[in-house]
This record gives C-alpha cells, structure tokens and sequence, in this order.
C-alpha cells in the first residue's frame, strides 16, 4: 500500500482535485437546470394560452366535484382492470420461466449464446414502455382485454425473469450437487434441487410486479385496451371534468386495494 | 404415508383445476376469444414481420427528431430536479422515525406521496395538459409529480432504516431540528439518497419518452404523429431508438450507481 508515504502535499493535492471535480460536477448540474428551464418554461410554454393564475384556477375549478352517474357503469370496468393485472402477470410469469431458465448463469442449456439471447430479451421488454407494448399489440389483436393482458404481460417478463434467473445463480449448491450425486435428471435439479431455494423470493417478485402491473393496467385503456384507463379516456374527450375525478378515484381506490393486499400476502409469505 | 401422498395429490388436483376454471371465467367475462388468444404470438410475430420490420433508421437520425430526444432528455432533468426537491420535504416529514409532527405532518405526507404515486404518469400528463396546454411543462409537471411518488417512496422507506440512536445523542445534546437532519440524518443516508436519485434519473427518462404521446412534447410526440399516420417503419424506427436510449440510461445508472457505493465502501 502507498499509504505508509503518503505526503501531505500529495493528499492536499489529491483532495484538491476532488474538490475541483464536484465543482465542476455541480456547476454542469447547474447549468443543465438553467438551460432546462429556459427552453422549456421561457421557449417552449405558450404563457398566453395559460393565462393568469385565474385561468388555471378556473380550470382546475372544473375538475372539484364528483359525477355520481357514471359510478354504476365504473365498476365493470374496475373489475376488468383488476382482472387484467392479474392475468397479466400470470402470463408473465409463465412466459418468464423460460427465459429465467436461459438467462441464469449456471443452468442455461447453451453456455454464452442462449445467455446473452435470454439477456437481449430482458432488456427489451424492460425498456419498451407499457403503452408502447400495447399499440403494439393493439395493432396485432385488435381492441379489448386482450391486448392489455398482453402487454402487462410482455412488459412484466424482463423483471420476473431477471430476479428469478438472479436468484438462481444464487442459489446454494450443495443440494444440487446431492441430487446430481445421487442421479437425479435436470429436470429433478430443477425440480428439487433449486426451486424449492428460489420460492420466496420468486413470489415476493410477483406480488410486487403484480401491484406495479394493477397500476399499468389502469392506463391500457388509453391506446384501446380495456378497463378504467378507457373510461378515463371517454370522460375526458367528454370534457366531462367531473367524470375524470371519479374515474381516477376509482383508480386510486383500486390500487390502494392492491396495495394493500400485496402487503398483506408479502407479509403471510415471507 | 402413501395415504397422505394420495390425499395430498387429490387436493392439489382439486386445487389446480379449480384454478383453471378460475381463469376460464376470467377469460368468459373479459370477452377473450380463445382462438384469438392462442394466435396472438403468431399475430404478433406477422405484425412485427410485416409492418415494423424494415426499420426507417434515417428517420431517427432526422434534426427535428434527435432535438426531440433533447427536449426529453430537459424535461425528465427539470422534472427529477423539482420532484426530488418536493419529494425530500415529503419523506422527511413521512418517515415515521423523524417526522416533526406526528398528528399532521406524517398522514399528509404519507398521503401526498401515496397518491402522487398511484396515479400514472400517463394520466399526470393529460391532466396536466388539460391545464396548462401542450407542451413540455405539462410534461414536466407530470415527471415531477411521478418523481415525488417513486422518490418519496423509496427515500422514505431509507429516512425510516436510520439509526435513531445517533440521532437521539445529537438531539439530547440540544441540537434542533436542522441540526439533527445535518448531523444526524444526512450522513447516514447520503449515498441512499445519491443511489435512489439516479435510479430515479433513469425511471423518469423511461417515461419521459413516452409522455409526449399524451401531449407533453418530446419523443413521445412524433410516436403519437407516426402511430396516427400508420408510418409502421418510422414508428418502429421511433421504438428502436427508444430502446436504445434506455439501455443506455440503464447502464449509466447503474454504473454510476456501482460507482458511488463503491467509493463510500
């Protein structure tokens, strides 16, 4: 180690360049802000359009109040929405299996090429937006639940199949070592060896993935799947302002619902 | 033991099948066609096939679209920024650990946090272009209140983990309150609140891509425009770059986040 001839000046020096690089990290920081805020506050905003404080007030004025009317013709809706996260996930968990299986380390079948192809896969269903996947599949089975199942389902399979095929690698050795020992297939590994060790953690997963996904399924809706992000989108090109407040309570009543059940199941599992 | 085998596997039959009829019901009142559901894959695959397959990449290489990638880019910063500014004040004040009043500030901030949360991002946008007009400070608008929920989620739940022991010395020396956070609080979760500030960067740059599809500009924009026009190969040009963007903010931050925890190690 140097640090037995360490000298002063050298770590005045050192430290001084530390100093130099957060001042320059923070004014970049700074600047980026200003910039920010020029283009999109000052170039960007059509302040004539937004009028005075008054004007947002009367705006926001029209959205206090609830519309009692549309609520019977809500819950439908609500309860496909909730339908929809569930079997969203289940379908992503099924999907998931696989590439979880080619994507952990340890287990996949075809060393670096189905590794990285299982890896390909994760990254993109993680970093396609939920509403992206759904014009998609929009477009591929017309309108409906269904694509809403779809999407959630192909958005969810980058994150179940990530923990799941992490776990796995992590998962301890001996007892798969015992049953190959002992002459036990891949398939009795599988079965024996590693998924009674990933279980837990494998269910807080979806529990977890299956609030977020309550959460996406609320706004399918939006791009032509079904449940309460289509009658958000009806009462709003309704300009019945009113009528969007109750739709997003329903939403909000539905998540915190989820919520907390998911909490509660978390809780009971682990 | 061969008995109880058998009556277990009895059960988990019963069980399974229940199960599938379950689903089967769910599908019934949803208003799935079974054919359509089993050849969604290969719908899917002819549409990729078809119509998005030959990618329009000049397109994503046009000025007006690459200062789009711009104009999100400024709106996920400004947006992170004021977000994660509000959504300190909210988790300080809804931890329950630290928060300075129990009675009110805790359930307010607890609230404002829980709902900003559970509306989407999607949604935050439309409303807030209903009010302030198209744009990027709709958009804007939206990512801060996105920020509050997802920042003020996760920071609270590190301002909550503290060590209350250092911060009982330092408040039973006389500190107050702003003295506590300084030397009590801060040190402890600086590098939490580094790791979760650019983690968040990342998630607020995913939905800063996809917002302008609802109005707010950016990216999202010129989706919703070539989605609209049936341009499969420039939306397919749009989603490609999209990807490769948020892969690369992916691997930004969690570089960057391995290189903080690595320096305070």
């Amino acid at each position: 180690m140097s640090g037995y001839n360490l000298r002063v000046e050298d770590y005045t020096k050192q430290n001084f360049s530390k100093i130099l690089k957060k001042i320059i990290f923070y004014t970049v920081a700074i600047l980026v802000i200003f910039l920010s805020v020029y283009f999109i506050i000052i170039l960007d905003t059509d302040w004539h359009r937004i009028g005075s404080g008054e004007g947002i007030l009367k705006q926001l004025s029209y959205f206090v109040g609830l519309d009692f009317k549309i609520m019977p013709y809500l819950i439908k809706p609500a309860f496909e929405t909730f339908l929809m996260a569930c079997l969203g996930t289940m379908l992503g968990l099924i999907m998931s299996l696989p590439v979880a299986w080619l994507g952990a380390k340890n287990v996949t079948p075809l060393g670096l090429a189905s590794f990285s192809f299982a890896r390909m896969l994760m990254t993109i269903s993680r970093s396609v937006h939920e509403i992206i996947w759904a014009l998609i599949f929009v477009g591929a089975v017309g309108l409906g639940a269904l694509p809403g199942i779809l999407a959630l389902a192909f958005r969810s399979v980058g994150f179940i199949s990530k923990i799941i095929s992490e776990s796995i690698e992590g998962a301890d050795k001996k007892p798969i070592e015992a049953i190959r020992a002992a002459g036990g297939s891949g398939f009795d590994v599988m079965y024996y060896g590693i998924i009674p060790q990933i279980l837990p953690t494998v269910i807080g997963t979806i529990i977890f993935e299956w609030d977020i996904n309550i959460r996406r399924s609320a706004v399918m809706g939006l791009v032509g799947a079904g449940g309460l992000g289509l009658a958000f989108f009806r009462q709003m090109h309704m300009s019945n302002y009113p009528g969007v407040t109750t739709v997003i309570l329903f939403i909000v009543g539905l998540i915190l619902i989820g919520e907390v059940l998911s909490h509660y199941l978390r809780k009971r599992i682990i | 033991m061969d008995q109880i085998y058998k009556r277990n596997n009895a059960k988990n039959f019963i069980l399974l099948s229940l199960f599938f009829f379950i689903i089967y019901l769910c599908f019934l009142y949803l208003g799935i066609d079974f054919q359509r559901f089993f050849s969604a894959l290969g719908n899917f695959g002819k549409l990729i096939a078809n119509r998005y397959y030959p990618v329009d990449i000049p397109y994503a290489l046009e000025p007006g679209y690459l200062s789009s990638i711009l104009d999100s880019i400024q709106m996920g910063y400004l947006g992170l920024i004021i977000g994660v500014i509000i959504a300190s004040i909210l988790a300080y004040l809804a931890a329950a650990n630290l928060t300075p009043s129990k009675r009110i500030g805790y359930p307010v901030g607890k609230f404002l946090i829980i709902f900003a949360r559970s509306i989407h991002e999607t949604i935050w946008t439309i409303l807030f272009v209903t009010i302030v007009g198209f744009g990027m400070l709709a958009g804007t608008m939206a990512l801060t209140m996105y920020c509050i929920g997802f920042f003020g989620k996760l920071f609270s739940e590190e301002l909550e983990n503290v060590d209350m022991k250092l911060v009982d010395t330092i408040r039973s020396n006389g500190a107050n309150e702003f003295q506590v956070f300084a030397y009590g609080v801060w040190p402890q979760v600086k590098t939490a609140f580094t790791g979760i500030l650019i983690y968040t960067w990342d998630v607020c740059f995913r939905a800063s891509t996809i917002i302008g599809f609802f109005g707010a500009g950016g990216m999202g924009w010129y989706l919703k425009r070539n989605v609209l026009q049936l341009e499969y190969a420039r939306t397919s040009a749009i989603i490609l770059s999209i990807i490769v963007l948020v892969i690369f903010s992916e691997a930004l931050s969690a570089y960057m986040r391995d290189k903080i925890y690595k320096e305070t190690q």
